[in-house]
This record gives structure tokens, sequence and C-alpha cells, in this order.
């Protein structure tokens, strides 16, 4: 039994055809998974933290807990 | 800068999809007033240089380089142009050499290279070629 002709031209074209618009489509939504999954609710996280934040308060937490150097806890 | 996302899309898109000027795999550009060459043109342009009578070592390692560098397998009477070539030349592994390409470019679709080998059965019997599998030598 004799083999048929099967197609010899345009196989990578037509592979590629095929593959590229799925590879960008994949990207596209990898990026867009990293941005909404982890960029977004991490710039969230930081926009909640200091929302609040009083740096005065903080700093004399700091100071009583005799971190600093150049300014001593109050009562010596 | 969602509006230029969508754009470079449809553009890739419509680059790969709407080719209708060509079916050569040569570098073709898609200026409408170009003449793409038929399939048909293309393989008997292929068939002629490698019919040339002398032929010389470098024209036919030379050509069968462009023709492995195009998207296509070679035609049946194209190989068959090339192995007489190399017979010309005294170069039995030039020509087997051809034979392992060809498997080589068929890539995934396994079904190119034993329709070769069968169309190519009275010439490599006339030839004297042994195929690569004759020899052993298409395990790794």
């Amino acid at each position: 039994m004799s083999l048929a002709k099967p197609a010899m031209r345009g196989l990578l074209g037509k592979r590629l055809r095929f593959h590229l618009p799925i590879a960008f489509a994949l990207s596209v939504v990898a990026a867009a998974a990293f941005k909404y999954g982890v960029t977004e609710p991490r710039k969230q996280a930081y926009a909640d933290f200091y929302k609040q934040y009083d740096a005065t308060k903080e700093f004399n937490n700091m100071r009583e807990a005799g971190i600093f150097e150049s300014v001593r806890p109050t009562g010596k | 800068m969602f509006r230029a996302v969508r754009l470079s899309t449809s553009g890739i898109r419509s680059l790969t999809q709407t080719r209708p000027c060509y079916s050569a795999p040569l570098a073709s550009r898609c200026y409408s007033h170009a003449k793409v060459e038929t399939d048909e043109e293309f393989d008997a342009r292929w068939v002629t240089y490698f019919s040339k009578p002398d032929i010389d070592a470098w024209e036919l390692k030379k050509g069968m380089n462009t023709l492995i560098g195009y998207d296509l397998v070679p035609e049946p009477k194209i190989l068959d142009s090339a192995l007489r070539a190399c017979r010309r030349l005294n170069d039995l592994a030039s020509a087997i050499r051809i034979l392992e390409a060809v498997k080589d470019k068929s890539g995934p679709h396994k079904d190119i290279y034993p329709y070769l080998i069968q169309e190519l059965q009275p010439t490599l019997i006339e030839l004297g070629i042994s195929t690569p599998e004759d020899l052993g030598m298409d395990i790794l």
C-alpha cells in the first residue's frame, strides 16, 4: 500500500499562526495576573498601612525603646 | 495604554492571518504588485539548479543549505535532482546527509519522511544510495 502525499509546505508558518497568538495572549494574561494578584495588593497594603500612620507616635515609641543615639528616652 | 495593546495584538493577528500573497515560502513581502512564484515554478527552478551537468561541490552544498532554510520539505523531484548531482560529484556522504536533512526538516510530522523514501526508492536503488536507517545511523 503506497503512502499518500502529506502536506510538505508552510508547516512552520502554520504552527506559528496557531501558536503565536496563543503565546501572546497567555503572556498578557500572565502579566495581568501578576499585576492584579501581586503588585496591586502590595500597593494597597502599603497604602492602607500609611493611611493611619502616625509618624510622631511611632517616633516616640522608638525613642522610648532606646534605639536612637541622637535622642535619649524621656526620663533620662 | 490598553488601546495600544489591543491595536498591536490586532496588528499581529492581521500580519499572521491575512497573507493571501504567499504560498511560496521565500522571503516575500506583502507588496500586492509583486509577482508571487507558484509552487510548481519554485520546484522547477530547484530541479533545474541541481540538474546542472557540471554542478560543483560548492553549488551543491549552497543549494542544499538554501533549500533547507525554507519553510518547506523539498519535493521528491527536487531531492531526486539533488541526489543525482551527488552522484555526478561522487559524493555519497552528501547524498545520505540530504536524506537525514529532510527527515529533520519534517519535524514532528512523521508521515513525510516515509513518503519521501517511498517516492525516492527507484532513485535510491538506481544510484545505490543507502538510507540512514539501512546504515543504522538513525539511532542516536
